[in-house]
């Protein structure tokens, strides 16, 4: 009984740790919920790109797509419009200032050599600065980028070429010996370190010259470096506030028809389990606030694919409740005491959950680490949705029923919807009929 | 042994399941097929701007919009035939050439043309609705959901589909698995089968939020049958040498009857909730869902377990035959 309450109240606490969550934290809605910003932007060519082709767009189109939907659950769009443009539109934004600093970058990042003299001494132009050419190392030929710092504890970026960036890489620094290599990003040289020796292994450092990189500098360049170059430059040319593309009036709607569904559910569950209906609701109250919570800490973008996967892990939760019940039903159909009966019918019912439970998670890491933006909104929900439903199923559903019905004897059936009658009587039973009785089987 | 109420016999009527499964995917798969031959994309079922791309229409509204007029307007484009349009409206920071816009609704649709007769009708539509209201932009806009990420979700789909067939093997049978996945897929095609025969019929276009609500048929779908295998599977174990198979599949399918029952009733309410109540665009969306808890009840109970009898029966047969 005290470990009961020890739960008791550390369910309690949770409860009181979620409210203040899902209070202080703001919820994340996708576009089609409350809308955002939306960006028209135009490709502009450069003296490499002379024309903007199909392809050039749709390559555009993928490296957009890729930074502003960095984590992929950040419910953003991109079309394209006409011939040379891009429509984005991105949830929740409202600083455009930011939103334009990010898109805008077209974030290329080159390593250069020196051009040489006769005498192998770096040519300079009149200003005397020195003049650098392509090496064909590239952006592209990175695998990723990531924040690190050097012995001064200045800010760096330090890069991972891919095979092929590394192989390179190391025949650039072998020739290089001695030699300056300048690396260029979005045109602007950020550093030009001297090679003091050939560098295997594919991995670089830039720091930010004397001065070195502020974090955000730092950050933002890492950023942009993971999201992939752009192909081309590209120019915000209108830019709006948006609406829901669901349309504010029919989710206003929703909403209502949502909490009537619920509410309904839980009308449901009350009138068919009674008094463990009650608990089952409780049980459902504190599983939405978990999982609200959580959406808010992680944090989820909730789209209607979201709120799918919510419903069916809503399903999923009320489900666990039902077969917990009836298996407990069936125990005391069969004679068994109360306590027994709860702690076997839950004892019963959790292979039932926890298999399709399993089957479920299972195929939502896969189709969340494999699929794209509306299909992994879906899996997270829905994942962590059926797992905090085991967890209130499990903990908090009995919980409840034990600290409510206690371990006396059941004097009131009605209170499970069960008939006197249909109660079978523990001290009558046989032998046999135990036996079977701990099958759930009825004789 | 069983003092139940036997009011199913999934053996027994093992014929009359199968018609009736033919019975409800039939007609669906026909539809597919002929949608498949004659729309221009191929498609099994007829989609919307969300994969086709299409045309937008911003119109220029001196005043503020809320949200019963754009409900209104929802009301009159769908009355000229204008189907399931994206009605956004965009709050415009007022500059030096435009004084007088104070917001912008944007329609998004199929594509049309400017000049065409579908273009006038739709404005006429909104200029009732908002005085002084004036077209300022049209722009074609390409599809938000292309092929290549409806390709990777079925992809992903695909290999879910496969850690669920060795994760269920692993904790039943391999049989058990192939008849969870065929439940599965029976179900999904009766839901893609009916929206393939609306869309010939009756003009219902997909949009991008059908692959979820698939994606929630299939759900529910696995969970169901588990549940259902998952007590076959206890009472294997007591009484396999007692009874027989079918027996015993008979006996669990209604033991977990009611909890299959409730639990789909349970999720149906929300649904029909959402659905006579809810807003208009997600109609479609939530019709999906509310086809697939059906159907996923139905092929739980009758399909999913008439086949691993068949099956297991068939190798007790085979077992039988060798020893003797």
């Amino acid at each position: 009984m005290k470990n009961k309450l020890i739960m008791f109240w550390a369910i309690i606490a949770i409860v009181i740790a979620c409210v203040i969550t899902i209070y202080k934290v703001p919820t994340k809605l996708g576009l089609d919920l409350v809308g955002g910003s939306r960006i028209m932007l135009e490709a502009r060519t450069t003296d490499s790109v002379r024309k903007i082709t199909p392809e050039v767009m749709s390559r555009l189109k993928v490296a957009i797509d890729n930074r502003v939907n960095k984590l992929g659950v950040s419910e953003t769009s991109v079309a394209q419009v006409g011939e040379k443009r891009l429509l984005v539109e991105i949830p929740n934004v409202t600083d455009l200032k930011e939103a334009e600093a990010f898109l805008g970058k077209t974030a290329l990042l080159e390593f250069k050599q020196p051009v040489l003299d006769d005498n192998k001494q770096p040519k300079r132009d009149e200003k005397g600065l020195m003049i650098w050419e392509s090496t064909g190392l590239t952006g592209e030929d990175l695998k990723s980028a990531a924040i690190g710092s050097d012995q001064t504890g200045q800010w760096t970026v330090s890069l991972e070429f891919n095979g092929n960036g590394a192989n390179k890489f190391a025949e650039l620094t072998q020739k290089l010996v001695g030699q300056q290599m300048a690396i260029f990003f979005d045109g602007e040289e950020i550093s030009a370190p001297v090679i003091r020796e050939a560098i295997f292994g594919g991995r670089a450092e830039i720091s930010g010259g004397s001065s070195g990189f502020a974090y955000e500098e730092a950050e933002k360049m890492v950023n942009l470096l993971n999201a992939g170059a752009l192909p081309v430059p590209s120019e915000i040319i209108q830019e709006n506030t948006v609406g829901p593309t669901l349309g504010a009036d029919s989710i206003e709607k929703s909403k209502f028809a949502g909490i009537l569904g619920v509410g309904l559910v839980m009308l449901f569950m009350l009138l068919y389990y009674r008094l463990p209906g009650l608990i089952a609701d409780l049980a459902l109250v504190v599983y939405a606030l978990i999982l609200f919570a959580l959406f808010k800490i992680i944090p989820v973008t909730l789209t209607l694919a979201g709120i799918a996967g919510f419903i069916l892990s809503v399903g999923m939760a009320v489900d666990a409740n039902i077969l917990i019940f009836e298996r407990t039903k069936e125990e005391l159909r069969a004679g068994r005491n109360l306590f027994t009966a709860i702690n076997s019918g839950f004892d019963r019912a959790f292979t039932s959950i926890f298999d399709s439970n399993m089957t479920t998670v299972l195929a939502c890491v896969i189709l969340y680490y494999l699929g794209t933006s509306v299909v992994k909104g879906f899996a997270l929900t829905l994942a962590i949705g059926v797992i905090v439903s085991m967890f209130t199923a499990i903990a908090v559903t009995k919980n409840f029923m034990h600290l409510v019905f206690g371990t006396g004897e059941l004097k009131y059936p009605a209170l499970f919807g069960l008939k006197k009658d249909e109660l079978g009587k523990a001290y009558e039973v046989t032998e046999t009929k135990r036996e079977k009785a701990r099958f759930g089987v009825l004789d | 042994m069983f003092n139940l109420n036997k009011s199913i016999h999934v053996v027994k009527y093992r014929v009359v399941w199968m018609c009736l499964s033919a019975l409800l995917l039939i007609p669906g798969i026909i539809a597919m097929v002929y949608s498949m031959i004659t729309y221009p994309t191929h498609s099994p079922v007829k989609v919307g701007i969300d994969y086709t791309g299409g045309t937008i229409l911003q119109y220029g509204v001196s005043e503020a919009i809320s949200n019963e007029d754009v409900a209104k307007t929802r009301e009159g484009l769908s009355e000229i035939g204008v189907q399931n349009p994206y009605i956004q409206i965009l709050n415009v920071n007022p500059t030096e050439e435009n004084k007088n816009i104070k917001s912008i609704i944007s329609i998004r649709t199929k594509f049309i043309d400017e000049t065409s007769n579908e273009a006038d009708d739709i404005t006429a539509v909104v200029q009732k609705d908002y005085n002084g209201a004036e077209l300022i932009q049209v722009s074609s806009v390409g599809a938000t959901l292309g092929n290549e990420l409806f390709k990777m979700s079925i992809i992903a789909l695909a290999l879910a589909i496969i850690g669920m067939i060795v994760y269920i093997s692993f904790r039943f049978k391999l049989e058990y698995a192939l008849a969870a996945i065929l439940g599965l897929v029976h179900d999904v095609l009766f839901v893609v089968g009916i929206f393939s025969i609306l869309g010939i019929f009756c003009d219902v276009q997909i949009d991008g939020l059908f692959l979820t609500a698939i994606l929630t048929v299939i759900g529910f779908s696995i969970n169901d049958t588990i549940v259902t295998f998952d007590r076959i599977r206890e009472n294997l174990r007591y009484y396999g040498k007692k009874m027989s198979f079918g027996e015993i599949v008979d006996a669990s399918v209604n033991q977990t009857l009611t909890r299959s029952i409730n639990t789909s009733l349970t999720v149906f309410i929300t649904l029909a909730a959402l659905y006579f109540f809810g807003g208009v665009t997600t109609k479609d969306f939530v019709l999906a869902m509310m086809l697939g808890v059906l159907v996923g009840v139905y092929s739980s109970i009758f399909f999913c377990s008439m086949l691993v009898d068949m099956w297991e029966e068939n190798k007790m047969k085979k077992a039988a035959q060798k020893a003797s």
